[in-house]
């Protein structure tokens, strides 16, 4: 199971800290022990999720940014300039927070590190308590292993599935199968559509699970005559290689 | 113009009978808000169940070939309702208002009148 407890950010919520802790997925922004914000190279940033949609002009969060940044309040200046209603941009902003949150708190095996009163440029807008974040992020682990349960889908180039299905698709689902072309990842799939990663990992999950998208396949190796001198060689430590496998993936799927 | 936590507010307090209400994302089945629930209404849980019923729905409305979008889903239970109210935004990413009224005090066309005003409020 995937586990995205972090003791760190445990410690640094009961202290009431404030500031910016750095892992190897993405950073979280804390203020007095909140998560004010969270962000991902994984996950497409509230920028992206605004401007995709044609919701905003990509002009006008330059602007804003240009005008509010230094004093780290673009998110009320968009809303006091009445580009972005205040629902709007609050259920956006969580929605950015707890997505890149989720790969923020993945698993990792570099060095986590917290610097001490940094905050955000995008300013306050809602904060939320870290144990609900990280409660989040568990339940999004387990619900994408109930889907399918192949994690190397979520950052492997995908592809449609060579063979047709009569199965219906959403909308939403048709929009991210056209993008599956072989090269683009998931990520990059999200970041297209303006939509969360997560919600976009979900998506690929279903239609794997129902057959309609999979990891690019490989080319196939060019197959070479086999010399008579190989068949003839014991394939001893090959097959104890692949048993050893096989038990492996044997006893996960128990 | 009103956030989050005012519109779960105000569908709470203006409408009668509400025992408790979230606002949810439908594809990850998380809850961006919630207000009320308890021990006996679990919100978060409500949140991620009522998701399945949301896409359950959609797929189905699909495969019927029918192009329109919901406006709302209503579940009757013994003593409760549930009401279901799809947003219809411009950038959202799918989301729903789920409400859970006490039967005996609520007066349905009319939570189904003001949830469509908190909707529109809250201006997603």
């Amino acid at each position: 199971m995937r586990t995205a407890v972090s003791p760190m950010l445990v410690r640094l919520a009961d202290e009431r800290a404030t500031g910016v802790l750095v892992r190897d997925h993405g950073a979280l922004y804390l203020a007095d022990g909140q998560i004010v914000h969270a962000e991902s190279p994984a996950a497409p940033g509230l920028d992206v999720l605004l401007t995709a949609s044609g919701r905003l002009r990509p002009e006008h969060w330059a602007d804003a940014v240009a005008q509010a940044g230094a004093r780290n309040e673009v998110a009320r200046f968009l809303v006091d300039s009445g580009q972005v209603a205040g629902g709007e941009l609050e259920i956006c902003h969580l929605g950015a927070l707890f997505d890149a949150a989720f790969f923020a708190l993945a698993p990792g095996s570099g060095p986590t590190r917290f610097r001490y009163g940094v905050a955000h440029w995008i300013g306050a807008v809602r904060p939320v308590p870290a144990q609900v974040v990280e409660r989040e992020a568990r339940r999004r682990g387990r619900l994408l292993d109930s889907l399918w349960p192949y994690p190397e889908m979520d950052t492997a180039p995908v592809e449609r599935s060579p063979h047709t299905t009569e199965l219906t698709v959403s909308p939403r689902q048709q929009a991210l199968l056209n993008l599956a072309d072989g090269v683009r990842t998931p990520a990059a799939i999200a970041r297209k559509l303006g939509r969360p990663a997560f919600n976009t990992l979900i998506e690929v999950r279903r239609l794997a699970a129902a057959g309609l998208i999979q990891i690019r396949a490989e080319p196939a190796e060019p197959t070479e005559p086999t010399a008579i001198s190989e068949i003839a060689e014991p394939p001893a430590m090959l097959d104890s290689a692949l048993l050893r496998r096989l038990r492996d993936a044997l006893e996960a799927s128990l | 113009m009103a956030n989050t936590e005012t519109a779960l507010k105000e569908a709470t307090t203006v409408i009668e009978g509400a025992l408790g209400a979230a606002l949810v994302d439908y594809t990850s089945g998380m809850a961006l808000g919630t207000i009320g629930g308890g021990k006996d209404l679990d919100l978060t849980v409500a949140a991620a169940g009522n998701t399945d019923v949301v896409r359950a729905k959609l797929r189905t409305m699909e495969q019927l070939g029918l192009k329109e979008g919901i406006e709302d889903i209503l579940i009757t239970l013994g003593s409760q309702y549930h009401m279901i109210r799809l947003l219809k935004g411009r950038g959202t990413n799918g989301l729903f208002l789920y409400i859970a009224l006490d039967k005996q005090r609520a007066n349905l066309a009319m939570a189904r009148h003001q949830l469509k005003k908190i909707e529109a409020e809250l201006e997603v």
